[in-house]
Parts: structure tokens; sequence; C-alpha cells
């Protein structure tokens, strides 16, 4: 009874205690926001890396597709390839949707402010519809968001703006041909200037819509006054050539789009490369029809059925080289690893801070124990026992550490909670953004707070608090009786 | 009742020995009020933390009741200075966070485990209040020891001392830092707790002006009894003072 009163009583009335409360609180405070923060930023990019590449993808290294042969040596179109996965007994119930897409590397060129700008882009072929059933990629569109059923059609604004276009080139083509531009014929590389009258009377291509990233669509600088300013560079409606290298060998091959939506993941990875387009179309394209460079496959239930659908994939396939089946973990394997060994080391490293809290807790506990030899000695001659003495002690670092552990998941709970105002408030002081949403795409600080990591975090900083009591509260333990009683 | 029987002590920092009790004998009877006088340094402190198991002497026996308690284990050694002995410093040794009455009730606190005391807590608290009643503290309850005069203080440490109803109260200078109508007064006090209660009282102290009230006196010198007449009446004892 008498170690609950005193360690009640010890910490009413020691203000050092109030040290070792506020250096644990401020060590478990910073910890719980650092890995909300830590925490929110990987789940968004899982969520991203997941959302895109949906749950288990079927690629191939080959540049034309998949050469899946039938029972005749006949190679398998995707559609084929769809239904002999569907009718596998294993497969059958436990994959909700699968489509298939063509992925490549290629060149975006598109005009600006009269200049032609050219990106590296990866391309991708889809069919809208259903690789919006395998999830991740309607919801991050800008114009059909949500949408169950996007497409590449065009809206009569784009159309209308397509043809203003079409016009003004035209027109300008038109009037560089009234001033011809003269060869210079003593150059043998020289590029002849362009002829628009060959294209007069030919009908126009059938124009196909593509979507493209936002950060590819949208450039962002900052103005004289250090604000970013946020530019169109490519609206709907407007044309952009593509040029990528055939399926079956690798020459140029190239076509034209219009662009008819974004893709805004706010992952800047994605929205500065990727580009949609229709699947046949790029098929056509790439000289590929009917195939397809890999399969993306979203599951009934994730956690329960990957361990099976990949084994089974794997058989089906016959652990063909060419044939790469993982899930998106494994696909992602070492960025999530980087992801968890950067938080892990983080952790690491602020965890020290509650080492900090621990170090003062040991200087002040040394310093009070040394003021309470006197009380020490008293305790002893009416009875307490050396590890009552030290029960006393040690249950004090626990109540600090309890108390300060409170405090902190408290403190750090409303931080994580109000970030993002207290972000804004620190940024109008400043006078700078502490958190660009520019560099990182994001609305807003993303966070996450786990139950689990909390309880971690404040079981670490208590036993931490009463590890850096136990010398003090050894030595009060140790101490005799009648040494104590005659300290001044 | 209580017998120190041939009892050394040394104390020791590093090279330098200091020798404090030199094969001391003492016998103290039941229910006896006995006072230990002697110069300083004679070992008077020293042998009433022996007495009360504060301390081991380096030879020699420590025997209550016919049984030898200096060899005992700490758990019982514990129990003995929590039960049995009472103890009363010249300095009170309160603890400052604690009220007058959760000083007193300290021993009790000792005693108990948290369930126990919370089935117990009210006869314990009646009978804080009774022995804080007996010493005229009933009014300071509440008070913190920094607010209570010395005399105060030391009542408080004497009701602290009966709580548990010891046997034996060893008191070490109980009046050395009271003033002379404070120190009689405690003197009263604990002379009345030794009729009324016949707890046994050893009391070590310098103040030759209280010792008459007191049924024996011994005296120290070197470490060892010089003068014990055994128990005697009050007019023998001032006989007794006037050579001491």
């Amino acid at each position: 009874m008498y170690k609950i009163l005193l360690c009640a009583r010890y910490l009413q009335t020691r203000y050092l205690a109030f040290v070792c409360i506020v250096s644990v609180m401020l060590g478990v405070a910073t910890l719980i926001v650092v890995n909300a923060v830590m925490s929110g930023f990987s789940t968004k990019l899982k969520d991203r890396l997941h959302g895109i590449l949906s749950d288990v993808v079927i690629d191939t290294e080959r540049t034309d597709g998949f050469e899946v042969l039938d029972e005749n040596g006949y190679p398998l179109t995707p559609e084929q390839m769809i239904v002999k996965i569907k009718s596998n007994e294993i497969l059958r119930d436990r994959i909700q949707a699968i489509t298939p897409t063509i992925e490549t590397f290629a060149i975006l060129q598109f005009r600006y402010r009269g200049t032609v700008i050219a990106k590296p882009v990866r391309l991708i072929g889809i069919d809208p519809q259903s690789r919006a059933a395998v999830g991740g990629f309607a919801e991050y569109l800008v114009r059909q968001k949500g949408s169950a059923t996007p497409s590449f059609d065009l809206t009569a604004e784009a159309i209308q703006r397509h043809e203003w276009n079409r016009k003004q080139f035209e027109f300008q083509a038109a009037s560089s041909l009234a001033q011809p531009t003269k060869m210079n014929i003593d150059d043998p590389n020289a590029v002849p200037p362009p002829n628009m009258e060959i294209d007069k009377g030919i009908p126009q291509p059938k124009p196909y819509g593509a979507i493209v990233g936002y950060a590819i669509a949208h450039f962002r600088y900052r103005d004289d006054k250090g604000q970013t300013v946020e530019e169109v560079a490519l609206e709907e409606g407007d044309d952009v050539i593509i040029t990528t290298a055939g399926g079956q060998e690798l020459k140029p091959v190239w076509g034209s789009f219009l662009v008819t939506d974004y893709l805004k993941t706010e992952m800047s990875e994605y929205d500065q490369s990727f580009v949609f387009v229709p699947l046949d179309q790029l098929q056509r394209i790439r000289g590929m029809i009917g195939r397809a460079t890999a399969f993306q496959i979203k599951l009934t239930n994730y956690e329960r059925d990957k361990d099976i659908v990949t084994k089974e994939l794997r058989t089906l396939f016959r652990n063909s080289p060419e044939v790469r089946i993982a899930t998106w973990e494994e696909h992602q394997g070492p960025l999530l690893a980087a992801i968890d060994v950067e938080r892990g080391i983080l952790n690491l490293l602020l965890f020290m801070i509650v080492g900090v809290a621990g170090f003062s807790i040991l200087a002040i506990f040394t310093m009070i124990v040394s003021e309470k030899y006197r009380d020490i000695g008293i305790m002893k001659s009416l009875g307490a026992s050396n590890w009552g003495v030290l029960q006393i002690f040690i249950g004090y670092g626990l109540l600090l550490g309890t108390v300060g552990c409170a405090l902190g998941t408290l403190m750090g709970v409303c931080i994580t909670n109000n970030i993002n105002e207290i972000e804004a408030v620190l940024s109008g002081l400043t006078g700078r953004a502490v958190f660009p949403r520019d560099v990182y795409y994001f609305k807003e600080i993303p966070t996450n707070i786990d139950s689990w990591t909390i309880i971690l975090i404040d079981a670490g900083a208590v036993a931490t608090a009463m590890l850096f009591s136990l010398i003090p509260a050894w030595h009060a333990a140790s101490l005799h009786p009648v040494r104590a009683l005659r300290f001044e | 009742m209580l017998m120190a029987r041939d009892i050394w002590k040394t104390y020791r920092r590093d090279a330098v020995e200091v020798r404090v009790l030199n094969g001391l004998n003492l016998e103290v009877h039941t229910g006896e009020f006995l006072s230990i006088v002697g110069a300083s340094g004679s070992g008077k402190s020293t042998l009433l933390h022996l007495l009360g198991v504060l301390d081991k002497p380096d030879s020699g026996e420590i025997i209550l009741d016919g049984k030898r308690i200096d060899n005992l284990p700490s758990k019982e050694r514990d129990r003995l200075r929590n039960r049995t002995f009472g103890y009363i410093f010249q300095f009170y040794h309160l603890l400052p966070e604690l009220s007058t009455l959760d000083n007193v009730l300290m021993p009790a606190y000792v005693a108990h485990s948290f369930m126990n005391w919370w089935q117990t807590r009210r006869q314990w608290r009646k009978r804080a209040h009774e022995l804080l009643e007996k010493v005229g503290l009933s009014l300071r309850i509440k008070h913190r020891p920094r607010e209570l005069s010395g005399g105060e203080m030391q009542r408080a440490a004497i009701a602290r001392a009966l709580i548990m109803n010891p046997r034996v109260l060893l008191a070490d200078e109980p009046t050395g830092n009271l003033d002379a109508d404070s120190g009689r007064v405690i003197i009263q006090l604990l002379r009345e707790i030794n009729r009324e209660e016949g707890v046994t009282i050893i009391m070590v102290t310098h103040n030759l002006d209280i010792v008459p009230m007191t049924d024996r006196v011994v005296r120290m010198c070197n470490g060892q009894i010089t003068d014990d007449p055994g128990l005697l009446p009050s007019s023998s004892t001032a006989q007794l003072l006037i050579t001491v």
C-alpha cells in the first residue's frame, strides 16, 4: 500500500517529475506523428501501386506479346486466354475480373506555345471498361472519375477544340507555304519543308482518344513570388502523336490521338509517365492484332487466394519462362521493401528520442534518490523491505512513463488529426510551404493512425522509463538504513 | 525481555576502522523505561540500532524473549521493525510529502497490501485519530510536517511509533532538538505510554534533566556499559546521576 501512496505523492509533489513526463510525452508524440505520416504515405503509395497493378499480373518479356499455343499449335488470342483461365476450376470462383493490356515504352509529342514537346512515356493499351472492372483505374480519372463504364470517347467540346486546332494548323501551314522556305542545298542532311498540299483531299483518319497522366498535361513551375503555378499544356481535344516500336520488329511506328481525359493518381511517377490508349488501336499500330503483353487480374479475396491463384496460373502456363506471374506485392517488392526499411530505420532513429527521455529519467531519478536518502532510511526503519523500496522507485518510473505516454499519445493523435491545419498555420507564419503539394501531388498530408503502432510505441516508452529507473531504484533499495538515516 | 550479549561493532571506511562497541552486555526488562546516557561517540545510537535490528553486530547476540534476532533473515527483521519495535528519532524523520495522519499511518501502510488495507482502513484510521488525540495533534491531522513545530513533529513521530502497538519503543535523543518545555512534554508523554500501555522504552539521551523520569539509567563509555545499577526506584536513579 505504501508503494502506491508514495508513488502518487512523489508524482504530485516533485516538480522534477514533470520534466520526465514532458520528455516521455514529446518522444511518444513525435513517434506517433511521424509514424502516422509515414504510414499515411506508405498506405497511399501502396494503394496507388496496388490500384494501378491490380491483384495479380501476368506479363511477358516478349515485345510482341504472349505466344501461348492451343492444342493445335495455334497461338491463343487474349480472349481465348481469358476463357482458358476462367474455365479452370480452381481459378473460376477466385477471379473477379480480368483484362488484357499492352504495355510498352513510347514518346509522346504535342505542341505547346508553338513548340513541339516530346516526353518519354509508358504507353498502355487497355479496354477501358474491363480495365475499370479490375479496379485502380476509373477512380483516378479526372473527367470520368469513378465511372463504371469509362471510355476513350471524345466529348463535344473536345471535338470542337480538335476542329479548331486543325483549322489553326492548316492556316499556319498555308501561311508558311505562301512564303516557301528555301532549302539549303549545300547541306546533304537538310530536311525539306512540309508540303501540306500533299494531304489535301485525303480523308482525315478517325480520331482515337488517349488518357494522359495529369503531370504530362499540366506544367507546374514557381513564379517570381515563389508561388506554384499550374498551366494546362494539353486540353481535352488536343492532338498528341505517340511514337513507339512495332511489336514484331523493333522499327518505329506512330499514331495520332486526341486527349480525352487525365489520369490523376497523386503518384508523380505515374502521373508523369502513364498514357492510356485503346487496346485495339495500339494492337493495330504495333502490328500485333490479337495479342497482349499483360493481363491484370482482380481476385475475389486477395489475402485468401493470392498464393493458390498464382500457383495455379503457373501450372496453367506450364511454368513458361516467357510468362511471368506475380502478385502486385511481388511486382513492387523492392519498392515496398524499401518503404518498410525506411520506416524501420526512421523508427529506430526516432526511438532515440525516447532513449534521451530515458536518460533524463535516469538523471532525475538519481537526483531524487539522493534527495530521498533519509526517507528511504525512515521507510526501512518502519519495516519496508529492500524489495519494497525498489518497487517504489520502479513504480514511480512506471507511473511517469505511463502518464508521459498517455499525454504523448493524446498530443500525438491531436497533432496527427489536425496536421494539415497545423501545416497551414506554420506555412502562413514562415511564408514557406512546409508540405509542398506540387512535390507529392497530394492534396493534403496523408496520415494513418494504427492502434497497434501506438500500443508498441507506448509499451516501448513505458519499458524504457522503467528500465532507466531501475539503476537508481536498485541504488535506493541497497542503501543501508542506518547510513541513510544519518545522511544530511 | 531484550538482551544484548557480548556485542562488538566496528565501522569501516576505506582503511580507517572505528570500534564503536566493545563486547557490550545489556538486559532490558519488560515494561521498563530505560535511559542510556553517555558522551558523544560512546556508541549509544549504534546500540539502539542493533537492538532494533536496523543493523547487525559484528559479533555477539541480540535476544528477544529468548530468541536470537540479530541473525534473522531480512524479511523477518523487516517484520520485527514494523510490528515489534517503534522508533523515535532526534530529527523526527517524518516524510515531508505526507500529512500528519499519513505519517502516523505509514507503518500500517507498510504492513498491509492494497487489498488488506482497503478492508481494514477504517480501524487503522480510528486508531491513528485516537493516537493523534492522545499526543495533542487532533487538529493537525491534515498538516504537512513543515507546518508543524518541533514538539508537534516529535509528538507525531511518537504517534507513528505507537500505531502498530509495538512492544518496544526505541527513542534516539527524542528531546535533543527541542526546547526544555517541549522536551519535558515529550518525556511525560513517553512515561504515560510506558505506564498505561506497558510499552518497554529504551531512550538514548544527553539531557540529564529528563533522566530522573525513567526507571533505570545506564551509562556508556568506550562502547561498553560502565554503570548499570539494575532496576532501581526513581530516587536511586537520581543518586546514580550524581556520579554520571
